[in-house]
């Protein structure tokens, strides 16, 4: 129990710099997320029509996934044009949001029943008709399935950015480690979990606006 | 750019080698705890009695996954000290997830007429479960335990924050240094052990999986 | 009209022709059926005939008009189109499922509401109960009737239809098919109709096109079929109760005898009404434990028709 009063009295005490960390986490998290989705999309549009680049192209993605964060952030500093801070780190989360938001666009695409198509087109859709009316829609859920993990990833490693100079939640956590104090620790993971918490309820919400209600009783979408 | 190839040459061979072991270990330790829990629990859930609770348990999981994992790992930190435990522990939690959901989805993609068919020809439930369930669920369950085997190799480069060593103090050091040529090195060498552990899985999957079914 | 020349279709990366050299042409307000084992070609000719899939050679003509040369979506719009798998937009409610050619042709509004409603009812869906629903909440047979009222949406003339009541359960599909000629009556479309069902085909269709190995085998009104089958493959397809389908097909008056005196007529112990099938003479025979069954047109007795009658038929046909 003490140690929750603690952390608490510590979020008290230190409500502006806080303030300050959520801010900078949130604006990184959210330039991210908007490079990101239209760029990704863009190319998850694209794998999907054309298809023999597809496979190389998630491999690709799947490859920067499973680079460990830490990594990509260090290279990347070490580019003079780069160098510390947002740039470095905007471009990373840029890199790994590909993996999540690419696959599910081509996934979703691709898993609109044949049947719906084929009805679509003897009934004299052209095909921009059959992607924006048939294929978009219908692959929304997946879609979104892709975007909530790519938010809830990118605010999870916007924490490591703090090592290479960002000045948001993960520094709580790095300089708690550094210091030995638990209470700047847990603060930090607390804040930066609710945060996460927070941008993915707000998806949701957004995500029951845009899918059609005649899709929802297929929730189990990952 | 300040990349030296001969710097990076001795970080290849002389620096991050050392670290190989203790960052395998650092991803098997967690991996194998995490499948003795997840799978077990996935089981569980897709039983009978216990189906009900599967909404709820996957659902604290996927919570569970929004916390990132630098702050998973430094939570236990204040309270286990510096070193291995803290990382073990905040590494095993981190790959519970994707093998308890591919454990359940597995289970669940098992034909519900297989099942019937095989109860139907007077198996146990026992039976049931061990020759029919656990060979058509096992590529789904193992895709699960790689995903989490990849993704562990890779988190575990933080555990080197809280004194838990392997790999990512190399890339660490990097960091410091600003010294691409270890943060390269260190890179490489989880990517092959996150490789590796692939391929070791898929091996080991290929041995489980009755030769009818490859 | 529709009109087929020497129609053939083979695939890429195969050598033998799905579809070979085919020639028929199928009448304004006639349904023809296209009945076969699967894979000899049936889907693809009604594939054709809208363009989902283009004739390697040949031509094929509706109203005189050559359609290779016409706009494919075009062509489309003006041709209903009903699939087994009905392929009912999952994110749209019925309304907007029923309403889609109409929209793509770009009428007005109203007209489409109107259009809509007024088809729910024709395919005997609820309007009101039916039109703002999305299709999982409806059942099988219910999204079969969509799917015939959104082909029938922009009141094209022709109609192509696939297996349209196949994923129904044979009970549901009784009726639709029942409903289905009924409605025919009415809007008198030329539909194309593919089927592997030989019952269903001899039930639907105006003219059948029997198909093996993307051959036509033979075309023929069902009379034709069941009376002189081209071949052992058509016999097969029929099946061995030939003779008692083709009861099905033939009016009580054509087998009914006249006797010389009406009072025999009149005292048989039931009746039934002349145009309906002679199967159902024998039901009711069995039902009256009678071997004879009085005819009528109307009110009036007009002959009777005997077990003797029938048996000489049926032995007539099936030539043994």
């Amino acid at each position: 129990m003490e140690v929750i009063r603690d952390v608490f009295l510590f979020i008290f005490n230190n409500s502006n710099r806080i303030l300050e960390y959520t801010v900078n986490h949130l604006s990184l998290v959210l330039t991210v997320l908007a490079f990101s989705l239209v760029l990704w999309i863009s190319v998850g549009l694209i794998i999907s029509k054309y298809d023999r680049f597809a496979t190389s192209v998630i491999g690709l993605a799947n490859i920067l996934f499973v680079i460990p964060s830490i990594s990509l952030f260090g290279l990347f500093v070490t580019i003079p044009q780069l160098g510390l801070g947002r740039k470095s780190a905007a471009l990373a989360l840029i890199l790994y949001a590909m993996m999540p938001l690419v696959r599910n666009v081509y996934r979703g695409l691709k898993s609109v029943d044949k049947s719906v198509i084929d009805a679509g087109r003897g009934m004299g859709m052209s095909t921009t008709q059959i992607l924006y009316q048939i294929q978009i829609p219908m692959a929304w859920p997946v879609v979104f399935a892709g975007i909530r993990v790519a938010v809830v990833m990118i605010t999870g490693m916007a924490t490591v950015a703090t090592f290479i100079g960002e000045r948001n939640i993960g520094r709580l956590i790095h300089h708690g480690i550094t210091r030995g104090n638990a209470e700047m620790i847990i603060a930090g993971a607390l804040v930066v979990s609710l945060i996460a918490l927070f941008l993915d309820y707000l998806m949701g919400l957004l995500e029951k606006r845009v899918t059609s209600p005649g899709l929802r009783h297929s929730s189990e979408n990952y | 750019m300040n990349f030296e190839f001969e710097r990076f040459v001795i970080a290849m061979f002389d620096r991050a080698p050392p670290y190989i072991l203790e960052h395998m270990q650092l991803v098997l330790i967690p991996l194998a705890i995490a499948t003795a829990i997840a799978f077990p629990v996935g089981v569980l859930l897709t039983r009978a009695r216990y189906r009900r609770y599967s909404g709820r348990v996957m659902g604290i999981f996927n919570t569970g996954q929004t916390i990132p994992p630098l702050a998973v790992i430094a939570v236990f930190f204040p309270f286990l000290g510096l070193g291995y435990r803290p990382a073990v522990i905040a590494l095993t939690l981190y790959a519970l997830l994707p093998i308890a959901r591919n454990t359940l989805a597995g289970l669940a993609g098992v034909p519900l007429e297989v099942k019937d068919a095989a109860r139907g020809m007077g198996m146990t439930e026992w039976q049931t479960f061990r020759q029919i369930e656990i060979p058509l669920s096992l590529p789904v369950v193992m895709s699960g335990i790689k995903t989490s085997a990849v993704l562990t190799a890779g988190t575990a480069a933080l555990a080197a924050l809280v004194g838990g060593k392997g790999m990512g103090a190399v890339i660490f050091a990097g960091i410091n240094f600003f010294r691409m040529e270890l943060i390269l090195a260190g890179t490489i060498y989880i990517g092959l052990i996150a490789l590796f552990l692939d391929r070791v899985l898929s091996f080991i999957e290929a041995r489980m999986t009755p030769s009818y079914m490859k | 009209m529709i009109q087929l020349e020497q129609v053939k279709k083979i695939f890429p990366q195969t050598t033998v022709p799905a579809v070979d050299e085919i020639t028929f042409s199928i009448n304004k307000g006639n349904i023809c059926v296209f009945v076969g084992p699967s894979g000899c070609g049936k889907t693809t000719i009604l594939r054709m005939i809208n363009r989902l899939v283009e004739p390697t050679s040949g031509n094929i003509y509706i109203d005189g008009e050559n359609i290779l040369h016409v706009n494919s979506d075009e062509l489309r719009r003006r041709i209903g189109y009903v699939i087994q798998q009905v392929g009912l937009l999952p994110h749209r409610t019925i309304e907007q499922n029923v309403g889609l050619v109409p929209r793509l042709l770009k009428w007005p509004e109203a007209r489409i509401k109107a259009r809509v409603m007024e088809l729910l009812e024709v395919v005997g869906l609820d309007p009101s109960e039916t039109a703002w629903k999305y299709p999982y909440q409806l059942s099988g047979g219910q999204m079969q009737r969509v799917g015939v009222a959104r082909a029938l949406a922009a009141d094209p003339p022709i109609m192509l239809m696939d297996e349209p009541f196949g994923a129904v359960d044979p009970i549901v599909r009784g009726r639709l098919q029942d409903e289905f000629l009924r409605l025919q009556q009415e809007v008198k479309k030329t539909i194309c109709f593919v089927t592997h069902d030989i019952n269903e085909a001899l039930k639907m269709g105006d003219y059948i096109v029997v198909m093996n190995k993307g051959k036509l085998v033979q075309k023929g009104t069902p009379m034709e079929l069941l009376s002189e089958p081209a071949n052992d493959f058509v016999k097969d397809l029929i099946g061995d109760d030939r003779g008692v389908k083709l009861l099905d097909l033939t009016r009580a008056e054509s087998l009914m005898m006249v006797p010389e005196s009406y009072p025999v007529a009149r005292d048989c112990p039931c009746f039934i009404d002349a145009i309906q099938p002679v199967k159902m003479a024998l039901e009711v025979m069995m039902k009256n434990d009678s071997d004879v069954v009085g005819v009528r047109r109307g009110d009036k007795v007009i002959g009777t028709l005997s077990w003797t009658e029938i048996k000489k038929h049926i032995h007539r046909i099936s030539g043994d």
